[in-house]
């Protein structure tokens, strides 16, 4: 049986793309699925740092679309995950050392091997995203709730329909106080200009960047409401998508989750 | 939050709060990105349309809206308006 191939992408840099995608596969091979993360980011990889990986790099992606290496060989498996694996970018070539359809035809390969593969994109709509895109089944966009996030995710939501995929939409560093005092979009206020579905919702939070210190995955730390948040996105993407979407909120009263309870509704 | 809520209940407008000015920003943005025109043109094109329709029509100009709605493979523009009554001295 082949995987979902799935292109995680935004855009906009700096939106959590590399965090979304580490931490969604990470999420998923811990549930015992078979993942292999693939960095496209050529150039500029940061997908092996995030996973704390970097030692480990022998081959690369553009080794292994090239022919140069096996796939597997070209796959490091993850220090504490045992069924997670991830194809870094490779630092010194260019974006057109691949092409869509040579990426296309080594995703065929992959997808025979794992259950989901994941394609942390670029930013930005050039070679490196369709690379990335003509391989995909399915994507996830992630915006953050900023004016210029959710143009550029139109932008790219757009581009992908326009390919026949249809994406989700992951909502990245809500900062609930800020939202709650009508000082940052909402997540409705996004999905009332954006069309598409909605995935999950990510709330800001430091332990982010202190497991990406230690490129240890987020999912681990179950005091992390990121984490947490994650591991419910990779629940929806496998098995069960009617998980109720938690909204971020500053203290979980009575009356908050009375009044989310409402506010979810779409 | 709550104040919002009770605000809402008794229909009271809430100040404008800076994502409300955010989400306007970003529909005009997007209106104008995918007809390719500029901010400018959309809204001549605004205030020409809601001088028509005045012209027949008592509206509410601050409520005013366009839009563009996005089906499979076809986006419209979309304009909304209450219409608070009918002028009877057209
Ligand atoms: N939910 C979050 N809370 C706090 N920091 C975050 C969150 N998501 C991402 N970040 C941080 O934001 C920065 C950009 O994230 P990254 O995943 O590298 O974005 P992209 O891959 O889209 O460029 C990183 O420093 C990351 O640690
Ligand atoms: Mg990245």
């Amino acid at each position: 049986m082949d995987g979902k191939v799935i292109v995680v992408t935004s855009g906009k840099g700096g939106v959590g793309k590399t965090t979304a995608t580490a931490s969604v596969g990470a999420a998923l091979a811990q549930t015992g699925k078979r993942v292999v993360v693939v960095d496209m980011d050529i150039g500029l990889r940061n997908l092996d740092v995030v996973m704390g990986l970097e030692n480990r790099i022998v081959f690369n992606i553009v080794d292994a679309v090239n022919g140069k290496c096996k796939s597997r060989q070209a796959a490091i498996k993850d220090r504490k995950i045992d069924n997670l694996f991830l194809i870094p970018a490779s630092q010194n070539d260019n974006k057109n050392a691949i092409t869509p359809e040579k990426m296309v035809e080594f995703v065929k390969e992959l997808k025979k091997e794992f259950d989901f593969v994941f394609m942390d994109c670029p930013a930005g709509i050039e070679q490196g995203f369709e690379n990335a895109v003509a391989a995909a089944d399915e994507a996830l966009v992630i915006c953050t709730p900023e004016v210029s996030a959710v143009r550029d995710a139109d932008r790219v939501i757009g581009l992908l329909y326009s390919k026949s995929i249809t994406p989700k939409l992951i909502v990245n560093r809500i900062v609930p106080e800020m939202v709650e005092r009508g000082d940052m979009l909402s997540h409705t206020d996004v999905l009332d200009v954006l069309s598409i579905d909605l995935l999950g919702l990510i709330p800001m939070d430091e332990n982010v960047v202190v497991a990406t210190n230690t490129g240890t995955p987020i999912i681990f730390n179950n005091q992390s409401k990121a984490g947490n948040a994650f591991k419910r996105i990779g629940l929806r993407l496998d098995g069960h998508p009617d998980l109720p979407i938690e909204v971020p909120s500053t203290k979980s009263s009575l009356w908050k989750k009375i009044v989310q309870k409402f506010a979810v509704k779409k | 939050m709550i104040n919002r809520l009770i605000q809402k209940l008794f229909g009271k407008q809430a100040g404008e709060e800076s994502k409300d000015i955010a989400k306007k920003r970003l529909k005009l943005a997007l209106v104008c990105d995918k007809l390719e025109v500029s901010e400018d043109i959309l809204k001549k094109l605004q205030t020409d349309i809601v001088a028509v329709i005045s012209r027949y029509f008592e509206i509410d100009k601050t409520e005013f809206n366009i839009d563009i709605q996005r089906t499979d493979d076809l986006a419209s523009l979309v304009l909304n308006t209450p219409i608070l009554r009918t002028r009877t001295n057209y």
